[in-house]
């Protein structure tokens, strides 16, 4: 299991359109990959998830995955969340 | 025959009627016999597939990037969900329910978890969730969506709403015009069939029953009218309408980029009333100098928290970023009567106008006002903030509120948080205001005025009141000698004059306040080009003698005579 703890650099938040990209970009890895944010969890590949837990901007969260690929899956990831504007 | 409705967007339409029939019928909520759960599942993972199947399509006509298509999209990810899907399955089994109340459950707790969320940009997610929950309900129930893209006529359409997402899949080149039942979450769609010149009614209450699909009706968006059947003679007109609005609307835009400058080179300020970064980038597409007046409640509407200092702070940072330098005024949350938000939960009033509203509210909850006055303050170090104050009587309010604003300075140096210069001003819209205007103007850098509640309150009439209309002139004697007084001992002291009510947004009336001394004019997007060229058409002489006349009338029905024969 691998994980990473990043803080959320997008103004407005990981809204709609970069919870979307986000979601496209775990789907393309066969592990498991949940987000940690406020004491709550979801998967990544789970946009009606995902949306509930509140990603706003300077806000730390935790990426966590498990299998195949899973160091790749967080760095991406996590990457992807930092990125995001 | 002809029924009323609110122009968004105006312009006279012709076209044949279709009804979109998006909404779903009546909800059963009986329980579900166990032998048909699971054909009520296969249902609901129809009805998924379906809608998925007809947002693609609406997709595949979209270029990639634009507005419409991450709206779009989101919605299609969103019911790819294999988790969503298995709850709803589930909750059809367990509780053994129908699919529709299923959809209406996962739907509208997701609503309520994301409205909780502390973050008015992904909180208004919510309202999409609802709306995508009601659609796959009108799916079960059968309402087919019509395929438009076989429309070969011009078409009105008449839906009972439309999202965003919607009014992005409708083939515009074939669409004439729109027409709403509701207003509600269609404000968005507002904004987008006004970007598209698309003339739009809301709150226009027809029913089916009325008008069915291939009658040929026609949008009259200059006076707010659906005709059904029109005789030839309104034809006639209406067709005489549609072609001097046309002509119309292609000369106010040649003046776009013309200064707000009488006949003989006498400059007035010509600004817009905003509500939402969206009407912010459209600044531009009518010239407008700047912002006059900023509504921050707008910002809270769909939340059911206040926005935190620092999501505030971003918002007035984007706002200024749009802005780029041009004038930004801002007024200070200005709650109660009308004006409801659902986060603060207000309080019960015999007499809500005359209630805990503007100021006083804030007065009352402080902890809001020092949040907003505090992110203000932050963004004004990345660009010009004007900042007025709502609803103020007395120049002790005034000492009460440079109080607060030296604390939230003294917070935000132990904090460390940089912060900038503001510029002063009270929205004057009381009264008392008026008479006690020289006690404050020394501590003012400019005052605006707003005419709505000074003449509601000057009138004492409820201006919500549908009885008190005849009571609620927005032009008369009274309001005039106000605003006279207003800009004389304004004048006396040195401060910069504005205007920010409905009055100045009309085009007959904007040089009278020209002629009687107004700096500046605030007026919303859609007349400013009007008012625009109604100024550039008059002389500052011919402005000076219309306000001397006008004081001499004492008679309401005279002075609109007067200003209306002026203009004939």
């Amino acid at each position: 299991m691998y994980q990473k703890t990043v803080t959320i650099t997008a103004k407005h938040g990981i809204h709609t359109r970069p919870a979307a990209l986000l979601v496209k970009k775990a789907k393309s890895f066969d592990c498991d990959i949940l987000v940690e944010c406020n004491g709550k969890q979801a998967s990544a590949k789970s946009l009606f998830k995902l949306q509930t837990l509140g990603l706003y901007y300077g806000i730390e969260v935790k990426v966590i995955a498990d299998g195949e690929q899973a160091e790749q899956a967080v760095e991406e990831v996590s990457e992807l969340l930092i990125t995001l504007s | 025959m002809s029924i009323k409705g609110i122009v968004v967007s105006s312009g006279v339409a012709f076209g044949q009627a279709l009804h979109l029939n998006l909404h779903h019928e009546k909800i059963d909520y009986r329980r579900l016999p166990t032998a048909q759960i699971a054909d009520e599942q296969r249902k609901l993972t129809q009805a998924f597939n379906k809608q998925k199947c007809h947002l693609e399509e609406g997709l595949a006509k979209l270029e990639v990037g634009s507005d419409h298509y991450d709206l779009i999209e989101a919605d299609i990810l969103f019911l790819d969900d294999e988790s969503l899907l298995e709850l709803v399955l589930a909750e059809v089994e367990q509780l053994q329910i129908n699919a529709a109340v299923a959809i209406e459950r996962v739907f509208a707790l997701q609503a309520s978890e994301l409205e909780q969320l502390d973050d008015p940009y992904l909180a208004n997610r919510a309202q999409d969730v609802l709306c995508l929950g009601s659609r796959l309900i009108a799916r079960l129930s059968g309402a087919q969506h019509l395929d438009l893209s076989q429309l070969t006529q011009p078409t009105i359409i008449l839906a009972h709403d439309l999202t965003p997402a919607e009014f992005a899949m409708l083939p515009l080149e074939h669409i004439a015009g729109l027409v709403l039942n509701t207003g509600g979450l269609t404000s968005h769609t507002a904004i987008l069939a006004r970007s598209a010149g698309l003339p739009a009614l809301l709150s226009c209450q027809f029913t089916r029953t009325q008008i069915h699909n291939g009658d040929e009706v026609v949008l009259n968006g200059i006076d707010g009218e659906l005709h059904l059947k029109p005789n030839a003679e309104t034809f006639k007109k209406l067709t005489e309408l549609r072609l001097q609005d046309e002509a119309h609307k292609q000369q106010l835009l040649l003046l776009k980029d013309l200064p707000t400058k009488t006949l003989d080179g006498h400059s007035v300020g010509l600004l817009a009333n905003v509500g939402s970064l969206n009407e912010i980038s459209h600044l531009t597409d009518v010239g407008a100098e700047g912002i006059g007046l900023f509504r921050t409640e707008f910002m809270l509407m769909n939340t059911t928290t206040i926005p935190s200092e620092k999501i505030q702070y971003h918002f007035y940072c984007d706002a200024l970023h749009l802005m780029d330098g041009k004038p930004f005024t801002i007024r200070t949350l200005d709650v109660g009567a009308d004006k409801e938000l659902p986060c603060l939960n207000p309080a019960c009033e015999d007499n809500p106008a005359l209630g805990v509203r503007g100021i006083r509210y804030t007065f009352a909850h402080p902890e809001i006002l020092i949040t907003q006055l505090k992110a203000i303050l932050r963004a004004a170090n990345h660009g010009p903030i004007r900042l007025m104050f709502p609803m103020l009587n007395q120049v002790e309010e005034l000492d009460t509120l440079f109080e607060l604003i030296e604390q939230c300075k003294v917070s935000l140096n132990e904090e460390e948080k940089g912060f900038g210069q503001l510029s002063y001003g009270i929205v004057v819209e009381t009264p008392a205001a008026v008479i006690n205007l020289e006690s404050m103007l020394p501590r003012l850098d400019f005052i605006s005025i707003g005419t709505n509640d000074l003449t509601q309150y000057a009138m004492a009439a409820d201006r919500t009141n549908p009885q008190l209309t005849r009571d609620y002139p927005s032009l008369s004697p009274a309001i005039l000698t106000l605003i006279q007084m207003t800009i004389d001992s304004a004048q006396k002291h040195n401060v910069k004059v504005s205007l920010c009510g409905e009055l100045a947004s009309d085009p007959i009336v904007a040089p009278l306040l020209v002629g009687m001394g107004i700096d500046e004019l605030s007026v919303n997007l859609a007349s400013l080009l009007e008012v625009k060229s109604a100024i550039r058409a008059s002389s500052h002489q011919v402005c000076l003698e219309m306000a001397k006349q006008a004081h001499k009338l004492k008679r309401i029905e005279e002075l609109n005579l007067y200003l209306t024969g002026l203009n004939l």
